[in-house]
């Protein structure tokens, strides 16, 4: 993609072949210099190596940590459709008919003007789409270089609210969410993510540890992390 | 309406509503002074326990019980203070969790628990103190983990539920149709209300949750705002399909929320004296209620029943004396701005009159802000402190505590006057020439405009008028999204129905309506559900419910009073909008029924039991309910704090409806209210009756000779108190006759002005003429606009270019040159 002797565009032109996609060298996040840096440096720690979870969440110096929570989650819901694609398969209406994960609690979707009982594979469509409709809403979120308090303080419901997705998975999908978290890893780093910056307290991700589990079930990822 | 007759013959023909003290009213001219000092609102502590009802006592054991459970639940001592901080925020964190289930019983344990560790845990507590360092501590944790939001949401979920719930069983409504909603709203008032409290504490830890308390409450949640969801529930209550909704709670919160939202009466000071600067306006230095501080209210009352004033010519004597004493306490503030422009009347004063008094007031006036500021803790500081202090110096000559003031209009009208009287004919729109006039008025001339005063109102209307003749070349500009523009615009569409649901619950809460007239149910929230069966019982809730209706009566008038003042001052028309609909919804004949009560005995009201209030009624040992019991508490203060802040909220709502509006005066006499006021003046507190004295200056002249001949201490003690205007002749008016019907027209213009304010800055459509619009030029803005063409064109237009087009010549040059 390198064109000329030193402009180096990186993007996927139309037509880029699999292998070709997002094949650019890394850039050193001080030469970032767009307003999306943030976003396309997590992108590019996550493309080096998705199970290192240290290196992900590891912040930039002198980076503003609201702008850093947000870029996060926004990735986080992004990559999610991935799983949402691989539920839909399996996650009928007909058979998860409410969102559970083990207790049998079941949550309301808080999408609705009126939250009320969806189907899991409706939660989560509503959930994401929720996710995704706050996250770039123009008034809460007008600038991605500098947030409000009051919109970082909107992203904790919007975890838990993403965290049942996993749950939901884990406990009834468990095949597909293996599957998935073995490519991105991502429940992992959610959970890391959520721990580090204590948005979800450690007795609600009612997941087991991932890595403690190997043995058990088909390895869940490289216990690397 | 409940007006009564002709005040001129006394109280002796009054027929109607409850006058139990009548014949004991000459006894009261004796009433103490009120040490009230009239504030937003009343302590935190006082403003907490006003949330709950008597009858929602054994609730709060509910709320131990699901502490206690959950806590067992979660494998935690049921003791909050033994937890460790991230231990209590786990705890959060999990019971918002909770607020996410379908079961309606997980849910609302949840609220309860959370609802117990916003009043403070109070069943750990030994103290009061203790109770609210928790009930602080909590909340704000509360608060920074997003309990705000989740229980909004909560409110939405729960208001559809409770509806559905309450409209498939037709019952007599009671405390337990609406438990869950009054759970909830409890939280969401205690987390407004410290945060209040927070935002006066200027030097706050959680300063930072302040602010974003405030931005989040600006913010939609959903859809709308929370105060206009507020709003909407008040008018679904008045519609009549959603009987049971707590409106106490509701009214409560809304005011706490616009309170810390827009801001109390600092806030309204500071931005009136930013908005007078950016237009270039001398600042204001008179500030309404701290002058009025200095006041003592007119001792005795100038008015009981007119008969007996006359007859009494020893009581006058000693009336003139203590109005001399008064005078010495007049003071006058300088730099402080005022808050409350409401307020002025006028007489006429020489010329150096006010730099003399200015003057001579200012070293009071500096003794008297030290003591305000060194303890502001003390609301009742300065009265004390004015009681204490030695008798005030000998009377100064002509001490009128407020500057007089002319506007700009009473120039113009002077100088045309004088110029067809001297020069023979008018210059419109000259404010200048004086030539061929005598020297005595040019010196007029001259001292009217060094008391000019412009107030933002008049720039603003101004402006508009600009706006309105040449929209194009000085055109508005963006509008600043202050707090108030954005609640107004998101208010505008159902602004009405608003005020006239505010009203109604009004109504329905004023103490002179009879019961049953009024087919909403402002009850629901207090009446539990089986009625009491000991006499001590229904004494209890015979004063639960007079407690309960006075609190609505205080958050209703204090939310009106707030939304008058800050619509105001963020744009004039804003106010004559809202001021509008409160006439056309009757609002005038309502404060004026309200009055017609003894006001006396609502001041003294004692609908309260001190040992029942919160958290007295949950911390240490309970007593059994006892006729002492009822009695206990302090009578030390000889007034209910809440009715006189509602009285003097009522009196300021109507000065403000009223104040330079002709025909809504003509309604104060229609409606006959001097006698009322009259009455009202009995209430020995200063800002109480210098709200009063405006409002009988301002239909003085209407009164007639009669009731002027009769009244003059009224009138004495108008003069002495309100404001001055220059070239008013409020008391003789004698040109009543000559205009009386331009009245009517005023107001139609106003309205025009303000459908026309209101259209232009908030319809949807562009409602340009069509030549003001620009032509769109840019040809891929028109090849983007969509035209509906027919089927038949569609298949035709090769035809239709043929013959329109190609074959029809234009010579373009002709079009241009033409």
């Amino acid at each position: 993609m390198a064109d000329g002797v030193q402009v180096l565009l990186r993007r996927n032109r139309p037509g880029s072949k699999t292998k070709d996609f997002c094949r650019w060298p890394d850039e050193p996040f001080e030469e970032m210099d767009s307003t999306l840096a943030v976003q396309q440096f997590i992108q590019q720690t996550i493309r080096r190596d998705p199970a290192n979870l240290e290196a992900i969440l590891k912040m930039p110096e002198a980076q503003d940590e609201g702008v850093w929570k947000y870029e996060h989650l926004r990735q986080f819901c992004m990559e999610l459709n991935g799983l949402a694609v691989r539920l839909q398969s399996e996650c009928k209406p007909e058979t998860c008919t409410q969102m559970t994960a083990t207790e049998q609690w079941i949550f309301l979707c808080a999408a609705h003007k009126t939250p009320k009982e969806c189907p899991a594979i409706d939660y989560t469509r509503h959930t994401l789409d929720g996710a995704a409709c706050l996250l770039n809403s123009n008034k809460y979120f007008p600038s991605r270089v500098s947030i409000k308090e009051s919109s970082v303080a909107k992203l904790g419901s919007v975890c838990r609210r993403v965290y049942r997705i996993f749950s939901h998975a884990y406990f009834h999908h468990r095949a597909i969410f293996d599957s998935f978290e073995k490519e991105t890893h991502l429940c992992k780093r959610f959970t890391y993510f959520v721990t580090k910056y204590s948005i979800i307290s450690k007795e609600i991700l009612i997941l087991p540890k991932l890595d403690d589990e190997t043995p058990i079930t088909q390895p869940v990822g490289e216990s690397e992390a | 309406m409940g007006t009564n007759g002709n005040g001129r013959r006394g109280g002796t023909k009054l027929p109607d509503v409850r006058r139990p003290m009548e014949e004991g009213d000459c006894i009261d001219m004796e009433s103490p002074e009120l040490d009230f000092v009239y504030d937003d609102c009343d302590t935190q502590a006082n403003e907490i326990a006003e949330l709950y009802s008597y009858t929602e006592h054994p609730e709060f054991q509910h709320n131990v019980k699901a502490f206690e459970e959950i806590m067992d639940e979660f494998n935690y001592p049921p003791s909050w203070q033994r937890l460790t901080n991230t231990q209590q925020r786990t705890v959060v964190m999990k019971l918002l969790e909770h607020l996410d289930v379908a079961v309606s019983e997980i849910r609302m344990r949840a609220t309860r628990c959370i609802l117990y560790l916003a009043q403070g845990c109070w069943a750990e507590m030994q103290s009061d103190a203790e109770q609210a360092h928790w009930a602080r501590v909590n909340i704000m944790t509360l608060y920074d983990m997003g309990t705000f939001a989740a229980f909004v949401e909560l409110l939405n979920l729960e208001i559809v539920r409770s509806s559905a719930a309450v409209a498939s069983r037709k019952l007599a409504e009671s405390l337990a149709d609406s438990t869950n909603l009054r759970v909830i709203l409890s939280v969401l008032y205690l987390i407004t209300e410290h945060m209040r409290t927070e935002k006066e504490n200027v030097d706050t830890e959680y300063a930072h949750l302040v602010k974003t308390f405030k931005e989040e409450i600006g913010s939609p949640f959903g859809e709308e705002m929370l105060p206009v969801k507020l709003l909407g529930m008040v008018t679904q209550l008045c519609a009549g399909t959603t009987p049971h909704f707590p409106m106490k709670k509701v009214l409560l919160l809304l005011w706490k929320i616009l309170l810390v939202y827009l801001g109390g009466t600092k806030e309204l000071k500071k931005r009136k004296a930013r908005l007078r600067e950016k237009y270039g306006l001398p600042p204001v230095t008179e500030d309404t209620l701290e002058i009025i501080k200095s006041m003592r209210s007119s001792s005795p009352p100038p008015s009981a029943a007119d008969m007996l004033e006359n007859q009494n010519p020893g009581q006058r004597k000693l009336k003139e004396n203590e109005r001399a004493l008064r005078r010495q306490t007049f003071m006058k503030q300088t730099s402080l701005d005022e808050s409350d422009e409401q307020i002025f009347v006028d007489k006429e004063e020489t010329g150096n009159g006010s730099e003399d008094y200015s003057m001579e007031f200012q070293s009071m006036s500096s003794d008297n802000i030290q003591n305000a500021n060194t303890n502001p803790n003390c609301p009742y500081y300065m009265y004390i402190k004015r009681f204490d202090s030695p008798p005030p110096p000998p009377p100064l000559p002509r001490s009128l505590p407020w500057r007089s003031k002319v506007r700009q209009k009473d120039i113009d009208m002077f100088l045309d006057n004088v110029r067809i009287k001297f020069v023979g004919y008018s210059l419109p729109g000259d404010r200048q020439t004086i030539a061929g006039l005598p020297q005595p008025i040019h010196e007029g001339i001259e001292i009217l405009k060094k008391h000019m005063y412009t107030s933002l109102a008049e720039v603003q209307a101004e402006r508009e008028f600009e706006i309105a003749r040449s929209p194009l070349t000085r055109g508005e500009k963006d509008v600043e999204e202050t707090e108030a523009e954005i609640l107004y615009k998101a208010m505008l569409p159902n602004l009405p129905q608003y005020m006239i649901a505010l009203l109604k619950i009004l109504l329905a809460a004023t103490p002179t309506s009879t019961a049953k007239t009024y087919s909403m149910n402002i009850m629901a929230d207090v009446l539990p559900e089986e009625m009491p069966m000991t006499v001590l019982q229904s004494l209890k809730l015979g004063i639960d419910v007079n407690r309960h209706k006075e609190i609505i009566v205080k958050a209703v008038t204090a939310i009106l009073l707030l939304l008058l003042k800050h619509f105001k001052l963020n744009h004039v028309y804003q106010f004559e909008f809202m001021s509008q609909h409160l006439v056309f919804a009757n609002c005038m004949p309502l404060v004026l029924k309200f009055f017609n009560q003894n006001i006396l005995s609502y001041i003294g009201a004692k609908n309260s039991i001190p040992i029942f209030d919160f958290p007295a009624c949950v911390i240490g040992e309970q007593p059994e309910l006892t006729k002492e019991c009822l009695d206990i508490g302090d009578s030390s203060v000889p007034y209910s704090w809440r009715n006189v802040f509602s009285c003097i909220n009522l009196l300021r709502i109507l000065n403000k409806l009223t104040k330079w509006k002709n025909a809504r005066i003509m309604m104060l006499v229609v409606f006959k209210s001097a006698p009322i006021l009259k009455r009202t003046l009995k209430v020995r507190h200063a800002l109480m009756q210098f709200y009063v004295l405006k409002l009988l200056k301002m239909q003085t002249k209407y009164l007639g000779r009669q009731w002027r001949k009769t009244n003059m201490k009224t009138i004495s003690a108008i003069y002495s108190k309100v404001r001055h205007r220059l070239n008013d002749d409020w008391a003789f008016g004698n040109e009543v006759d000559a205009r009386p019907w331009d009245f009517q027209d005023e107001e139609c213009a106003l309205r025009v002005s303000v459908d026309r304010f209101n259209q232009r800055r908030y319809s949807s459509v562009v409602d340009l003429d069509g030549d003001l619009t620009p032509v769109d030029t840019d040809i891929n803005s028109v090849l983007d606009t969509i035209i509906d063409l027919d089927e038949e064109f569609k298949l035709n237009y090769e035809l239709w270019l043929e013959q329109e087009v190609y074959n029809n010549e234009i010579n373009w040059d002709v079009l241009l040159s033409t």
